[in-house]
Formats: C-alpha cells, sequence, structure tokens
C-alpha cells in the first residue's frame, strides 16, 4: 500500500531525504504545469519549481499537517511564481527549447489541440488575453482550470477567503471572454 | 425566480459545482429554458477547455530525475554554506593554529573567572574601612564595618610608636580583628 503524503512528511521530518523524493515524483509534474501557466517561460519556470521544492524541504519540520500538502506545497510555489513574475517581466509563453533534458521528448504537432488556422488565432488571442491578467487572477484561472481544485482548496493556497476566489475568478473570466468574444 | 443576469453572474459557479444543489437545480431549469442564457454557458465551457487545453499543450512532461537532481542540488549548497562554517571554525581549532587556540580559551576562561573571584574579593575588602592616624602622638583609629551584618566597629588605640610613620611599622601596628 502507498503511504500517504502525510506518512512520507513525516518521515521526511525525521531526516528520511528519500521520503523526500517520493513527494517530488507525485507533485513535480503538476507544480511544474500551475508554475509554467503563471509565467509563461518554461526556463524559469523549471527554476522556480526547484526552488519551490528546495523551500518545502528546509520548512518541512515546520509543517504540521493542518492542512493538506499539496495545499502547502502549491502556496510555496505559487507565492514563488507570483513574486518572480513581478520582479521580471520576460517574454511570456515564448517558450524555449529544453533545457538539460528536463523535458521529455514528445510530438508537439500531434498534441496540440490548435492546430487549424482558426484555433491558433484563438491560441495567440488567449495568450495575449491571459497575460493581461494580474498574477492573482491568472492564478486563480490556473488552479481551477488546470487542477481543478476546489474554491477552498484555492483560497488556502493564495490565502484569500473562497468569495475572493469567486469574484475573482468571475472577473478574470469576463476578462477573457471579452477579449475572445469573436472566437468563443 | 431569478432573471438572466442573476444566472449569468452565477454560470461559472455553477459550472464548477461551487454552487448549493438547490441553487444549482435553478439554474438547470433556467437554462432549460433560455437559449440566451444557455449560450453564455456554451461560452464559458468553451473558454474552459480551451484553457486546459492551452496550459496543457504548453506543460510538456518534466523528467522526474534531472528535476530531483536540481532539488538535490539546492539542498547541498546549502548544506555546503553550512559546512563551510562549520569547517571554519573545526580548521581554527585544528592544526598550528589550535595550538595557540586551546591555550587562550583556557586563558580567557581564568580571566573570568578569575574576575568574578576579584569581585568577590573586592566586595569582602569593603567589610574593613581603614586605620588613620589621629595626631603625631600615636593615636589612631581603626574604622571597621561589616556589611553582612551591618556591624560598624571604631577602635581608638594608642601606638607606642607612633611618632614612626613608616609604613612598615604601620602595618604591624594595626589591630587584628
Amino acid at each position: 500500500m502507498e503511504p500517504s503524503d502525510w506518512e512520507l512528511v513525516q518521515r521526511c521530518q525525521a531526516g528520511e531525504t528519500g521520503a523526500f523524493q517520493e513527494l517530488v515524483s507525485r507533485y513535480h509534474q503538476k507544480i511544474c504545469i500551475v508554475v509554467i501557466g503563471l509565467l509563461g517561460n518554461r526556463e524559469d519556470a523549471l527554476e522556480v519549481a526547484q526552488e519551490a521544492f528546495f523551500r518545502a524541504y528546509r520548512k518541512i519540520k515546520s509543517f504540521q499537517g493542518g492542512s493538506s500538502f499539496y495545499t502547502w506545497l502549491y502556496r510555496i510555489a505559487v507565492n514563488i511564481a507570483i513574486d518572480s513574475q513581478r520582479r521580471q517581466k520576460r517574454n511570456p509563453l515564448e517558450f524555449r527549447e529544453t533545457m538539460d533534458g528536463l523535458f521529455e521528448e514528445q510530438n508537439e504537432v500531434a498534441r496540440d489541440p490548435f492546430s487549424d488556422v482558426h484555433d491558433r488565432e484563438l491560441r495567440e488571442k488567449l495568450v495575449a488575453a491571459i497575460n493581461d491578467l494580474t498574477p492573482e487572477h491568472k492564478a486563480v484561472i490556473i488552479l481551477r482550470t488546470v487542477e481543478g481544485l476546489s474554491y477552498k482548496d484555492i483560497g488556502a493556497i493564495l490565502g484569500c477567503s473562497e468569495g475572493t476566489v469567486m469574484s475573482r475568478l468571475h472577473y478574470a473570466r469576463k476578462k477573457l471572454q471579452e477579449k475572445l468574444s469573436a472566437f468563443l | 425566480m431569478r432573471n438572466c443576469e442573476d444566472i449569468a453572474e452565477s454560470l461559472g459557479v455553477w459550472l464548477d459545482g461551487e454552487l448549493s444543489l438547490a441553487d444549482a437545480e435553478v439554474i438547470r431549469l433556467h437554462l432549460e429554458g433560455c437559449a440566451q442564457c444557455d449560450g453564455k454557458r456554451r461560452q464559458l465551457e468553451k473558454l474552459h477547455s480551451s484553457l486546459k487545453s492551452l496550459f496543457e499543450a504548453n506543460s510538456p512532461r518534466v523528467a522526474l530525475e534531472p528535476f530531483w537532481r536540481g532539488v538535490q542540488e539546492r539542498i547541498a549548497e546549502r548544506r555546503t554554506w553550512r559546512q563551510g562554517i562549520t569547517e571554519w571554525v573545526r580548521s581554527a581549532l585544528a592544526g598550528p593554529a589550535g595550538a595557540w587556540a586551546v591555550p587562550a580559551a583556557i586563558v580567557i576562561v581564568l580571566a573570568i573567572l578569575s574576575v568574578d573571584s576579584f569581585r568577590k574579593l573586592a566586595t569582602q575588602r569593603n567589610n574593613f574601612a581603614a586605620v588613620e592616624s589621629i595626631d603625631a602622638h600615636g593615636r589612631n583609629v581603626a574604622l571597621w564595618r561589616e556589611d553582612e551584618t551591618k556591624t560598624t566597629v571604631i577602635w581608638l588605640y594608642h601606638n607606642q610608636e607612633g611618632e614612626n610613620e613608616s609604613s612598615e611599622e604601620n602595618t604591624e601596628t594595626r589591630p587584628s580583628f
């Protein structure tokens, strides 16, 4: 039977690095997707994701299990990503080539859902519209759309109430709909 | 009965499954009879699916091994920084440097203890005030104060060799308590 996150955390608190590696293997992909969505830049996103895991490792002894591990981890990652986004406004969604084999090879054309002309245009508009959102609005959209997290969990990650999550989502969707009205 | 504006405001929350069963049912029934609001629902669903596709398309599989190595390197860097300080302290104490470092530490500890003893001694000395010569005929006064019991003793006495005021003799003729 697979150990729970909390069991792994406790083993990690006892100094077992292997337990932390297991937690990394469980969540690195999810964290990377969220951070790439927030930053748009893969290299920066990987740096941020690794930094998030490093900080989680450093602080793991203070984790008491009051919230779920992934909520706690997402909170660390999202906060670093938002800070990073504010600090450096790099060209978003202009993805660079793979770095040091971190990204597994895949057939981009085959899995690109925006392959025809109309959809490519939609993609460009979508990217532009997302980039116009504030980091906080972008974060709620990503956590809800990609991860399918509940308002409660999103609130716990972003340190705000469920009501705030609801209003941020409503505002962000409205903005996106306004900018994409011709395509939706 | 809620109007279309209210329904439009709640569509996102309804799609997210965050409404109560009763409220969700109200919206579902409204959508069945309102083409305009149903159109807005379809727009929101398309926005959601487009966003999901975009984020997933832009998020490649990240290989665990190199990713974990990167995390480990950060942990190791942190350890190296700590180890650096530990090693500096160790190197300061080891080898030729240790030859003076250890005695120096002992001297410092002894100095601290000596200062402490001196202070205690000084406090004790405060109990004894003074011996003074009153006149040129060998009459002296000794003043003794004992702090603990708050006792003060004043002793007048005559020194047979009073005219001789050399320090050595004064010392000899001091009363003993």
